[in-house]
């Protein structure tokens, strides 16, 4: 940066390329430019207010209930569907012989609650007719996906913790942790 | 790679069909007649004028404060409507949203603390822009109208800035907005408090007050109500009357100066739009800084049994709580309000004095200057007394003592005339003494028609009160500092409420003379009465208890 | 151009102090903690991990640590429906979330990153965090998201967090079988000091016990404002003056049982800043009865004392009916029934020796002329004492003393040492409505069996 020290023609310094555009006057570019930098900040300031507006828009903090729940021990199941967190939490806890899963009941056509039918072994949707497995998969009417499965957890104490910000419904997946817990009848 | 042509783009863009349709003419020449084009091309900014006159620019003309106070509306609208996102009027929630705000929303304490100064920041805003409209005669014809516009946009700031005090729920919320709304109680025949109140059966559930608070004490229905106005109600009424005012404005020319001979005018843009974009941006800069540092107030959670000691009301109406220290409520909570009020709005129509017009006219217009600035003062020293020399029980405090020092119970107080036992003399020779001497005050100014020496006059007057409070002292009825005292207040007083009428109205007719002498004989009894109850203990010059009229 | 230098700089400052606002609410204090939280769990995960010899299991390992690491910064909040309370207490102390880690151990020993000590099993089982919330126990202010606030050590929050035994009132507030309950110990051991000293002689609860001062069925809702300010000064616990953020409702209540209530309200006796003469407060010293251990248990069962509207009746647990124990004879009922009501709070325990009360004339006290100086004013006050009993019942016949216990001693019948000394003089108010009949008898019964006997030939 010798061209510091140079008294004669400092404007050129500061000036990005001064061999390209040898027309343009020196001090006429750094008044643009400075120009350029008041607007930007402008710009930028506003910019800012409109990001931190949008920010703000999103709370932090939601009164709705967790999503996350204690369906007490697993040890209190028995096989087969469990409509005991139905009301509750809208989830259905399902054992196997191998495990437990949680099913969402909501159904993947519109969204209302499909009833369990025991004695045929299948969720039944009140809407439009739609029939599930026990597993979740569509058997009749128009749902085009099975049933969510929630994220579900063992916890040390014996507890089973079902966490419905997490689903799956794709076969393959949702029988692998953490949307199935191994667990021995 | 070929050169990227800056200016070729500019071009296009800026003659395009979408850039024109917003935006009229074309490409920036900076020719006047661009200039022109662009003010009266943009709904925003043909409020102005093309072309103002470079005497209504200058700083210490304008003060540039309504220009302010209109940038400070706008970003309490643009922060009110962001809180109103997180905010519900109800008791059960309000106070908790608040604390939502505190804690768990982003830049929520941030946006409130801004709400809340800027809203003080504007109330001062907007009384400063009228003490320079009032000082430089701008309200003069044929301006009077606007100048009561002005008025009552003033009004309505404070009511604003009262309305939005009881929102977040808290202590310091409803004991204000309670002792507020209380006054309403007491209008006459419209309270159920209010000297003849009882007439048209006014009761505590059909008032004028329940009308406000939609309840009998501020509760459930008070706070949505305020909340509406705040809201909702009273910013569309001020919109409203924006338009109206900046209009005229527009319409009168900004500047009332008259013209001068060979006075050039300049183009608005830019020469005026760059002050009102930096007063704006600086103004913006104090609010966001002030926010940053000092955080909004908020006490415990409303409880309508429990008062905290002490109790004040927001600040600008601190002065009005300290009057009521000293008058009934319908006299300091109603009548002298809207006094204030008409009083205000009546200026132009009393006051024509053709002279000092668009200038700082101290030679000029002595009376009227005087009288205003007085009233003004009064206004901010009532506010500091009752800010900063208040203190538990409303007791006076000194700004240095504790608190926590107890004070010894005010002495009892009596009264000059009126019923006994509170009064010594009968209330049959008050109704005469007082209102002889009320007219006397209003009318001796103008029945001397010669004009008499103020000095000597004032001399006259001091040296008189001195003797009299002198001999007082010396026969110990009174202590040196209620003789000083009254050696201040009255002088203060003869003064105001003499020398400077006798001198310059007297030759004004007489319906603007009694108007005018009636406002300065009312303004002025206001200290003496403060004078009468702090060195005297005076509760009541004159009391009729049947009709509640207190003075 | 000064004005487009000005524009520059307004436009830099606006960018720059947005900026400020931004970092600054960005920055929460709460944000590091719970940081730290995720960032020292997953180093333990990691830690154990090394330690696994099994590859898989230490895979599963480093996939949870490695999960902790991302997880998503965020106020986390315990809603407790039915009581009205929205904790926030877990966003810093995460190892409590009950949601995350249900456990609620932690490998850590410091606050806020350990988990919640002292846990006792069945106490966690019938009051699960995420359906009660913290501070339901705890108190303390729930949304509050910055250390200080949330303590509830600030100007304009009056249920700061209690601290030490005081946390059993929360036991007291919902359960009214409190005795009974393991872990409740102070509280009633504080119940039962408040009783041994006759406090509920003239401090009814719910309107049970005498009625010569405040009711404390509610006192733990006693608004700050109703304490004044200046009488904080005077406090002092284990000698120290407090700081202005411990002025609370404990503090108050402790501070009547480590002070002289005399000293903490000494009111206006001399007549200083009121027309009339207001003696101090009338409630005995209690410190040399009263150790400092007794006076925290009498505090944790006080400040149970609410009707906060927030408990709603399905959270109350009602405590059993009392029990009268019985008596071999009338006597020891008697001296029983002495106990019950709180008798002691003014004459005595066991009725041995009257305690201190201003300005009504007592023996030994001297009547005072109308010009009487300060200082004889308040030597004379200082002397006074209620009615040592077995040294005045015995003036009596059965029949008088029940009537004289029924009737109480109005304030009009008083004999004052100065007419303009302080009032009101401590009275006894009548018990016709409060003590039963049979009870009366057998009190009476006992008062005379423990008269000094006159020996002068009565």
């Amino acid at each position: 940066m010798e061209t510091m020290s140079e008294p004669i023609n400092p404007v050129s310094a500061a000036a990005p390329a001064p061999a390209l555009k040898p027309a343009a006057p020196a001090a006429a570019m750094t008044r643009g430019d400075f120009l350029w930098a008041g607007w930007s900040m402008l710009a930028a300031f506003f910019a800012a207010s409109a990001a931190a507006g949008a920010r703000f828009l999103f709370p932090n903090v939601i009164y709705e209930p967790s999503q996350k729940f204690n369906a007490g021990p697993a040890a209190g199941y028995d096989l087969g569907v469990s409509t005991k967190w139905l009301n509750e939490q809208r989830v259905w806890i399902v054992r196997t012989p191998s495990g437990f899963y949680a099913l969402w009941a909501r159904c993947t056509h519109l969204g209302c609650t499909p009833n369990w039918w025991g004695d045929q072994n299948r969720f039944k949707c009140p809407c439009h007719g739609s029939n599930y497995t026990m597993e979740g998969d569509v058997i009749a009417g128009p749902a085009p996906k099975p049933l969510w499965r929630a994220k579900v957890d063992l916890a040390p104490t014996g507890d089973l913790i079902v966490d419905k910000s997490q689903l799956e419904c794709i076969p393959g997946k949702r029988e692998l942790p953490p949307y199935f817990v191994a667990h021995a009848a | 790679m070929p050169a990227l042509d800056l200016d070729k783009i500019k071009k296009d863009v800026v003659d395009s069909q979408i850039w024109r349709s917003v935006f009229r003419g074309g490409l920036w020449k900076d020719t006047p007649r661009d200039r022109a084009a662009h003010i009266i091309g943009n709904v925003w900014l043909h409020l102005h004028p093309v072309k103002v006159r470079p005497r209504a620019l200058r700083w210490s003309y304008s003060w540039g404060m309504g220009g302010l106070s209109f940038a400070l509306y706008l970003l309490l609208t643009l922060t009110g409507v962001a809180l109103m996102f997180y905010y519900r009027p109800t008791i059960g929630l309000a106070y908790r949203d608040i604390k939502d705000l505190e804690f768990a929303v982003t830049l929520g304490q941030f946006l409130r603390n801004m709400h809340r100064w800027a809203a003080q920041a504007m109330v001062v805003a907007v009384i400063a822009h009228m003490v320079r409209v009032f000082l430089t005669g701008a309200y003069k014809k044929p301006r009077e109208f606007n100048w009561g516009v002005g008025v009552l946009l003033l009004t309505l700031t404070l009511f604003l800035s009262f309305t939005g005090y009881l929102l977040p729920w808290d202590q310091l919320a409803i004991w204000a907005v309670t002792v507020g709304t209380n006054m309403a109680g007491a209008t006459p025949f419209l309270g159920n408090e209010g000297p003849f109140g009882g007439l048209l059966g006014m009761r505590i559930n059909n008032d004028v007050r329940f009308t406000l608070l939609g309840g009998t004490m501020v509760g459930e229905n008070t706070l949505l109500r305020f909340y509406v106005l705040h809201c909702v109600a009273v910013p569309l009424l001020v919109g409203i009357l924006l338009i109206l005012h900046f209009w005229r404005v527009r319409k009168d020319s900004f500047s009332a100066a008259p013209c001068q001979a060979g006075e050039e005018k300049v183009d608005v843009w830019p020469h005026l739009v760059k002050r009102e974009y930096v007063a704006a941006a600086a103004c913006t800069i104090v609010m966001l800084f002030w926010s940053i540092l000092q955080n909004a107030p908020l006490e415990v959670i409303a409880n309508p049994n429990v008062t905290t000691n002490p109790s004040k009301a927001p600040w600008y109406f601190v002065g009005l709580q300290e009057l009521l220290v000293y008058f009934d409520p319908w006299i300091a909570g109603v009548l002298m309000p809207g006094l204030i009020i008409m009083g205000l709005m009546a200026i132009p129509y009393i006051d024509t004095n053709p002279k000092g017009i668009g200038f700082y006219a101290w030679k000029e217009r002595p009376f009227a200057n005087a009288q205003f600035i007085l009233g003004v003062i009064m206004w901010f020293v009532l506010i500091a007394i009752g800010y900063y020399f208040r203190g538990p029980n409303y007791a006076w405090y000194w700004p240095w003592e504790s608190w926590f020092d107890i004070k010894p119970a005010p002495p009892p107080t009596w009264s000059v005339f009126g019923p006994k036992p509170d009064a010594i003399l009968p209330l049959l020779l008050g109704v005469p003494v007082v209102g002889a001497a009320f007219a006397a005050a209003m009318l001796l100014p103008k029945l001397i028609q010669r004009e008499l020496g103020g000095k000597m006059l004032m001399g006259g007057f001091l040296g008189l009160v001195a003797a009299g409070a002198a001999a007082g002292m010396l026969a110990h009825k009174i202590a040196a500092a209620q003789g000083a005292f009254l050696l201040f207040f009255l002088g203060l007083s003869f003064y105001f409420g003499f020398v400077l009428p006798q001198r310059h109205i007297r030759a004004l007719d007489w319906p603007r003379y009694l108007v005018t002498m009636f406002l300065v004989v009312s303004t002025i009894s206001v200290p003496l009465k403060m004078c009468a109850r702090l060195t005297f203990n005076i509760k009541y010059l004159l009391t009729i208890p049947s009709i509640s009229m207190n003075i | 151009m000064g004005y487009r230098k000005l524009f520059y700089a307004s436009n830099a400052l606006l960018l720059a102090g947005f900026a400020w606002a931004f970092l600054k609410d960005h920055n929460a204090e709460w944000k590091p903690y719970q940081s730290n939280f995720n960032r020292m769990t997953a180093g333990e995960l990691d830690k154990r991990a090394a330690a696994e010899p099994d590859p898989q299991k230490a895979a599963a390992l480093r996939v949870q640590a490695a999960d902790w690491r991302r997880r998503p910064l965020e106020i986390k909040q315990i809603i407790v429906g039915g009581l009205d309370r929205y904790d926030r207490c877990i966003t810093c102390h995460a190892g409590m979330d009950e949601y995350s880690n249900p456990t609620l151990k932690t490998p850590f020993a410091e606050n806020p990153y350990k988990g919640h000590p002292k846990i006792d099993e069945a106490l966690a089982k019938a009051h699960p965090f995420t359906k009660f919330g913290c501070t339901v126990c705890h108190q303390g202010q729930g949304l509050a998201t910055t250390a200080e606030a949330a303590h509830g050590w600030v100007k304009h929050w009056e249920r700061p967090m209690l601290k030490g035994t005081h946390i059993q009132a929360s036991c007291v507030k919902c359960h009214g079988d409190f005795e009974t309950l393991r872990g409740a110990e102070a509280a009633a051991l504080g119940k039962k000091v408040f009783e041994r000293q006759g406090c509920q002689g003239c401090h009814a609860i719910n309107g049970v016990g005498g009625a010569v001062s405040v009711d404390l069925g509610d006192i733990a809702d006693k608004p700050l404002e109703r304490i004044a300010g200046y009488n904080f000064k005077r406090v002092r616990i284990d000698g120290k003056e407090l700081p202005e953020e411990s002025w609370n409702i404990q503090n108050w209540i402790l501070g009547h049982l480590t002070n002289d209530p005399a000293e903490v309200t000494p009111n206006d006796p001399m007549a200083r800043y009121n027309a009339e003469p207001i003696a101090p407060s009338a409630m005995p010293d209690f410190r040399q009865e009263i150790s400092r251990r007794e006076a925290d248990a009498v505090t944790a069962y006080l400040s149970g004392l609410t009707k906060e509207e927030l408990i709603p009746s399905r959270w109350y647990v009602p405590g059993p009916r009392p029990r009268e124990p019985r008596f071999a004879d009338a006597a020891a009922h008697g001296r029983y029934v002495f106990r019950k009501y709180g008798c002691q709070g003014c004459h005595g325990l066991d009725a041995k020796v009257g305690r201190r009360r201003f300005n009504a004339l007592g023996p030994g006290q001297n009547k005072l002329a109308d010009g009487a100086t300060e200082e004889a004013l308040m030597a004379e006050m200082e002397k006074g004492l209620e009615p040592t009993l077995p040294d005045v019942v015995g003036t009596y016949t059965h029949e008088e003393l029940v009537k004289k216990i029924e009737n109480g001693v109005p304030l009009a019948a008083m004999d004052l040492f100065h007419p303009k000394g302080p009032v009101p003089a401590m009275y006894m108010p009548p018990w016709k409505d409060k003590i039963s009949k049979a009870e009366l008898d057998d009190l009476s019964t006992w008062l005379l069996s423990i008269a000094k006997k006159d020996d002068s030939g009565f």
